[in-house]
């Protein structure tokens, strides 16, 4: 987006209850997510004329919920995809704008995905035939997500000397942020000998090593910084996006390594060189946490620290409430609820707009203690610039990088 | 239309669906690791694929290849996700780098496939016995008429590198 930085925002945020039985449709959570971000932004339907969505043949499209929400569309488009997509869809929305095709874009991804078709792909995606690429993997008892990306957590503790300890750290760090949050699935602080303890998944992963399966539907609106000016909130201003840059030989990746690199190697100077920032000026980051690996390989790729040294700085409490640069202070997938990616985003918009729903009495009005205690505080003081490092696997990612 | 059940998963090859039928059928009639190799650069593939990634060529023969290696990277499936792969856990997925055409064309690159670890009567490896360096050699699960997998067994050949194993 050479050119397009500070030019567009994000202006408005909202998202249903995380839970594991909505008892609802994807359709009737994506128009009530939809609808709390056009009322945080302060949009009538007629404001809004663009829609985008991801999913994977488990939702709702565009068509179905434009009509409830009062928006006649110029621009709609249901993409096929999960992780990663949430910035991908942003620079998109900047593209169909700029094109002059519509003037502001709701993004949403509704999913009941543990009621109804469980994203750790047991149930109906088990069910599924196995076909073409899948070949290669799939009758090999290599389904999941996590079965998926298991030999690059394990060639980087070979590599590295990454440890389980290390890794579980992300876990420990996360859970005190959900402990923050009311809307979090999981609001227990764990150990990192809760998760060193916990049941084996796929080895390296133990239980805790993985992301939560939940039901919820989540928003956001794009709009160009001259239209934000006359809305309600402080907008979210966008510096820099890089969507699903991959590695080489995405038809099977390990063709092409090393495995233990992900796509972020390849997205970091995409998004950096269009912010014109470095990771040191970034203060807080929104990873893709659908594992603790995942956030390590991410923050290692992007520069926060350097490449095989991830372990020792996911472990080091730089990534905690009160450390140098927070990450997923919602809690992330691990603990806050799994969205495919929003929530990330949604979380790091009200970081700067310092006006985060945690337990503090006048949170909404950016009165907060700081106090970073159980049910307390997660506001970051003067949150400034925040980052998302958006992931699909461990060949495919994004980036977001956002300031107020 | 080739469909093979296996472990209760429905494996679906549609007729014309060339790169994955010849390749099971050869697996199974020749017992042996058939890769795809550009007519024009040499250089081998897999998964089978239509264009050389390193070449503009979309000439290609099957080739046989010796079907040793070893083990790459590997993960151990506690918690199965397919239903029929529940009685066989914990299993392992190995992440296995063939023989030939290490480090080529560049040096980050290699013949890789994912296959399980698998005893002489096609059971899972024990997990102790599994590290990163170990030698494998191809062998054939015959799942039906005209399909083999490819799985790894273990042999006794020196390791390839640093051997390493999970310490979990």
């Amino acid at each position: 987006m050479a050119g397009l930085k500070d030019k567009y925002c994000i202006v408005g945020v909202g998202e249903t209850e995380y839970s594991r039985d909505s008892r609802r449709s994807t359709r009737a959570m994506a128009v009530e997510a939809i609808r709390k971000a056009m009322d945080d932004a302060g949009l009538a339907g007629a404001q809004v004329d663009g829609m985008m969505s991801y999913q994977s043949g488990d939702s709702t499209p565009a068509p179905w919920i434009s009509g409830d929400l009062g928006m006649r569309l110029n621009f709609y488009m249901d993409v096929f995809g999960g992780g990663s997509s949430t910035e991908a869809l942003v620079g998109l929305a900047i593209g169909a704008i700029e094109a002059g095709m519509c003037n502001t874009v709701a993004l949403f991804r509704s999913m009941n995905g543990y009621s109804d078709f469980r994203i750790g792909g047991t149930g109906a995606r088990a069910a599924q035939p196995v076909r073409g690429l899948d070949l290669a993997q799939v009758p090999f008892g290599m389904r999941s997500a996590g079965q998926n990306f298991a030999p690059t957590f394990m060639r980087h503790m070979y590599e590295y000397g990454t440890t389980s300890e290390q890794v579980a750290a992300v876990r420990v760090a996360h859970s005190k942020h959900a402990s923050q949050n009311p809307k979090a699935f999981l609001k227990d602080r764990v150990t990192v000998a809760d998760v060193v303890g916990s049941r084996w998944i796929v080895k390296p992963l133990h239980l805790l090593d993985c992301c939560l399966e939940t039901d919820n539907a989540t928003a956001l609106i794009v709009t160009s910084a001259e239209r934000a000016r006359d809305l309600k909130r402080k907008p979210a201003v966008i510096m820099g996006v890089a969507g699903r840059v991959n590695k080489p030989r995405l038809d099977f990746h390990w063709a092409h390594g090393p495995i233990s690199r992900v796509a972020g190697h390849y997205a970091k100077d995409i998004v950096f060189g269009q912010a014109g920032i470095r990771p040191e000026d970034v203060n807080v980051t929104g990873s893709y946490d659908a594992f603790t690996f995942t956030t390590m390989l991410q923050l290692e790729e992007y520069g926060f620290c350097k490449k095989g040294e991830g372990g020792a700085y996911v472990a080091s409490g730089i990534i905690e409430l009160g450390g140098k640069r927070p990450n997923n202070t919602s809690g992330g997938h691990l603990c806050e609820g799994y969205t495919h990616g929003m929530s990330m985003v949604i979380e790091n918009v009200r970081q700067l707009r310092g006006t985060v729903d945690d337990y503090c009495p006048g949170a909404a009005e950016g009165k907060h203690s700081y106090d970073y205690a159980k049910g307390k505080c997660r506001q970051v003081k003067d949150a400034r610039i925040t980052m998302n490092l958006g992931w699909a696997m461990p060949p495919t990612g994004s980036a977001l990088i956002l300031h107020n | 239309m080739a469909n093979v059940e296996y472990r209760g998963m429905n494996l679906v090859i549609p007729e014309n669906d060339s790169e994955w039928r010849e390749h099971f059928k050869l697996a199974r009639q020749r017992r042996k690791l058939v890769l795809r190799k550009c007519a024009k650069c040499g250089l081998m593939r897999y998964p089978p694929s239509h264009g050389c990634p390193w070449c503009p060529s979309q000439e290609w023969s099957w080739q046989e290849v010796s079907g040793g290696g070893h083990i790459y990277s590997y993960e151990v499936v506690h918690h199965a996700i397919q239903p029929g792969f529940k009685e066989w856990t914990p299993y392992t997925v190995a992440l296995v780098e063939l023989d030939e055409q290490r480090g080529a064309p560049t040096a980050d690159e290699a013949l890789r496939i994912i296959a399980n670890v698998v005893t002489r009567e096609f059971r899972p490896e024990p997990e102790a016995n599994i590290a990163i360096g170990k030698r494998v050699r191809v062998v054939f699960q015959e799942i039906g008429e005209d399909w083999a997998l490819p799985q790894v067994s273990l042999t006794d050949e020196p390791p390839v590198g640093r051997v390493w194993s999970f310490p979990g």
